[in-house]
């Protein structure tokens, strides 16, 4: 019989028997589902908040921040070097001939966070006279667009779910005095859908801000980047540093990213140490429990390496279901609810690909777990195990 | 106590499997420690803050541009009894994962409870680039009094034009709970005087003391009214509030902590149960002979019972002292600029890993004691089952 056959026949036999050990059986499942629904659900958070902030930018668009800054809150652009930015060579224009250019302002403004009722802060953000043609992405869903020039704003679905006060007919006070809400946007669930955006040279006195804090403006091409960053950057006059937005918020959202993923997996491993170990344990009770049905084979001339790769194949098979139902669990948990962070709106996410990682591990903590057991399985000598019959 | 060799001698007979369990009940009660242990730690954090403390922010962010002159405005409020205007500079050491940030300020008379001694804040008070250093921040950067210490703010500019803050490190001191990631203090002279010309003279934030830590918010409240219609209005929060807002934003540390253990011990739980399921099985004959001479339901109950909560309890204790001994080694693992609170072996630690060794052992025992109690003896005698 060819060893494949072999392996084929030992392993579908132990998968027949297996009912017998239900019990045990269940004990990796559960295990590997513990682990994976803790990696999955920890991960959600990070994965979702990266989605939001990667989603938010677009290859075809660059920002223009103050030289150094790291974030927009605290650059600055004046307006004659942001009007100096707009006519820069790369800059998309639109059908009448405007430079696609956005001078924005970007600022917290205190809110209340509906989920505890506590004192949080919300972004709002200025589009100048381009904003709309520079975002596709986002559309009104209902009410309407701000009209530049009156205390208007536009909410976010994201910011309407998160924050209190943020709906039609609500009214935003700022230094002088409300602003009511207008309209509500989607936009691709990403950062901006968490905002309130108003015009921002309306808003800027509102908020006691001279300066834009940035100008973010569509390329004529993805290519063209160059261009208009050496331009503007070969400038020491402007003292201005450009990324590509994508970049830009990868950048942004990168530290969080790195540090949460990181917790999640530590955590993650400390369980699944665990489990390997309930893993190893389980499988040598299987082995010992198997111990006739083991003699009998290799008495029957089944070799060891079948014996041993169907040991491998339950804990395989175990522990994959595990992760299924861990991934399921954290799936129908937290898969596409909206939630925030501090100032950030985002959307909790349970990627195939994360489901990918969840299975990966459990693979890992089978193979690891099934080795010693496997090995036992297949020295053990067949006469001592007959006689026990 | 009689009873202990008969349970450790049913523990014994598969030695291996006594290890394995004990080393799965181990990792849980681990991970219960550093959760439950880090939640403990905030709560301790949260129970330190103070509302006779309040920061005065811009309300609509900006960094740096309260200007000095607030601090005699603020000092004539009622209630107030000290302000003291902050600096801030943050930016990197050496790469740009190593966040830095320094608060330049004489902060001697709002962090009264803060490990820096009168000698220190004065030798920090008569050196402009003089640089008080926490004893994470300095094993962090390896610096010793003495040394030269320069970080760079790309966001700030600065009167030579450069981007670089350079330090004379004045003082090494003891860290802060409410600063796991360490902390610095500079002098504001320092701050001020490298700033370009436009810039100087304004901070990027106050810090306010009150008499009466029952009006701090009310006082907080007052200071806002005070600028709502200035050309820079605040937005005050006494330190208590301003934790707990963080806290509130961000994640529910208490929940997601304890259903992180939860699952943990679910994990374990399945494999006790099922262990001791299986051993007693296996003993049923032996359980029949205990009855046999005279052992009664009771005590071959508390015999099953004590084999389960054998590893319970040994997991448990080896587990939590793993999680001290692992977690105070956070704050070296943990990359700069994002302190998690280093978790401490709190009463609530153990209640919460006593509680669940108990549930396991409890709930692992039912099913075996029903089986055992029911059993008949001539029968499991027999050996037949």
């Amino acid at each position: 019989m060819s060893l494949m056959r072999q392996i084929w026949t030992v392993s579908a036999l132990n998968f027949r028997n297996l009912r017998g050990r239900l019990w045990q059986s269940l004990v990796i499942v559960v295990g590997m589902a513990c682990v994976v629904g803790v990696l999955l659900s920890m991960l959600s958070l990070s994965e979702g908040m990266y989605r939001a902030y990667t989603g938010t930018g677009d290859p075809g668009r660059a920002i223009v921040v103050s030289q150094g800054a790291d974030n927009e809150v605290i650059s600055h652009i004046s307006r004659d070097v942001g009007a100096i930015i707009a006519t820069a060579p790369g800059v998309a224009k639109d059908g009448a001939g405007r430079p696609i250019a956005d001078p924005g302002v970007l600022v917290g403004v205190p809110a209340i966070k509906k989920r505890h009722n506590s004192d949080s802060y919300i972004f709002m953000r200025g589009f100048g006279p381009q904003g709309f043609a520079l975002r596709p992405d986002l559309k009104i869903v209902s009410g309407r667009k701000f009209e530049p020039g009156r205390r208007e704003l536009i909410a976010g679905v994201g910011a309407q779910g998160q924050f209190a006060g943020m709906n039609i007919g609500d009214q935003v006070i700022l230094a002088d005095g409300p602003w009511k809400i207008v309209g509500s946007f989607t936009s691709s669930r990403d950062i901006l859908e968490g905002e309130i955006v108003g015009d921002s040279d309306t808003l800027m006195p509102a908020v006691r801000l001279k300066n834009y804090n940035s100008v973010i403006v569509r390329l004529d091409s993805q290519e063209s980047l160059a261009a208009f960053k050496k331009a503007l950057t070969s400038n020491s006059v402007l003292s201005v540093s450009v990324e590509r937005q994508t970049d830009w918020y990868h950048k942004i959202n990168d530290q969080f990213y790195t540090f949460f993923s990181g917790l999640a997996y530590g955590i993650g491993a400390i369980l699944a140490v665990g489990a390997l170990f309930c893993t190893v344990n389980i499988l040598y009770a299987a082995v010992a429990a198997r111990s006739q049905e083991i003699a009998t084979l290799r008495a029957l001339g089944y070799g060891a390496l079948p014996v041993a790769v169907s040991v491998l194949m339950e804990s395989l098979c175990l522990s994959i279901i595990g992760a299924l139902i861990g991934a399921a669990i954290a799936w129908l948990l937290y898969d596409g609810q909206q939630d925030s962070m501090w100032i950030n709106v985002f959307y909790l996410t349970v990627s195939p690909a994360m489901v990918g990682i969840g299975i990966l591990w459990a693979v890992v903590v089978a193979l690891l777990g099934g080795l010693l057991p496997s090995i036992r399985a297949a020295r053990r000598p067949v006469a001592e195990a007959l006689r026990a019959i | 106590m009689k009873y202990l060799p008969l349970v450790w001698a049913a523990w014994m007979r598969k030695p291996a499997r006594a290890i394995l369990t004990l080393l799965s009940v181990t990792m849980a009660f681990m991970l219960v420690g550093l959760m439950i242990g880090m939640s403990a730690s905030i709560d301790r954090i949260a129970a330190m803050t103070r509302s006779d403390r309040i920061y005065v922010n811009p309300r609509f962010f900006g960094a740096n541009s309260m200007p000095l002159a607030m601090q005699h405005q603020i000092e004539g409020l009622a209630g107030v009894a000290k302000v003291i205007p902050v600096g801030e500079v943050w930016g990197w050491y050496q790469n740009e994962k190593n966040n830095v940030y320094v608060p330049f300020g004489d902060l001697r008379g709002s962090r009264a409870e803060w490990p820096v001694s009168a000698a220190q804040w004065d030798a920090l008070k008569a050196t402009p680039n003089g640089l008080i250093m926490s004893r994470l921040q300095s094993q962090r950067w390896n610096k010793k009094v003495g040394d030269t210490f320069t970080y760079r703010a790309p966001a700030f500019d600065k009167l030579d034009g450069t981007k670089f803050w350079s330090f004379k490190v004045l003082a090494i001191t003891d860290d802060m709970p409410l600063n796991p990631d360490g902390y610095l203090f500079g002098n504001l002279l320092y701050f001020d005087k490298s700033r370009p010309l436009a810039q100087q003279g304004k901070v990027g934030y106050y810090e306010v003391m009150v008499a009466d830590p029952e009006r701090g918010t009310e006082i907080a409240r007052a200071i806002d009214r005070t600028y709502a219609s200035s050309g820079l209005p605040t937005r005050s929060m006494t330190d208590k509030a301003a934790f707990d807002s963080g806290m509130d934003n961000g994640i529910n540390v208490g929940a997601v902590t304890r259903k992180i253990s939860l699952a943990g011990l679910a994990m374990i739980l399945f494999l006790t149960a099922n262990g001791l399921a299986q051993s007693v099985r296996e003993r049923f004959a032996e359980f029949a002979a205990l009855k046999t001479i005279g052992y009664s339901d009771r005590v071959v109950m508390l015999l099953v019972f004590l084999e389960a909560a054998l590893p319970c309890l040994a997991g448990a204790t080896l587990g939590i002292a793993l999680a001290a001994a692992l977690g105070g080694q956070i704050p070296k693992i943990c990359p700069p600029g994002w302190g998690l609170p280093v978790p401490v072996m709190a009463p609530i630690v153990y209640l919460f890993a006593g509680a669940g060794a108990a549930f396991i052992a409890l709930a692992s025992t039912a099913l075996p004691a029903f089986q055992l109690r029911r059993m008949d003896i001539a029968t499991a005698l027999s050996g037949r089952k």
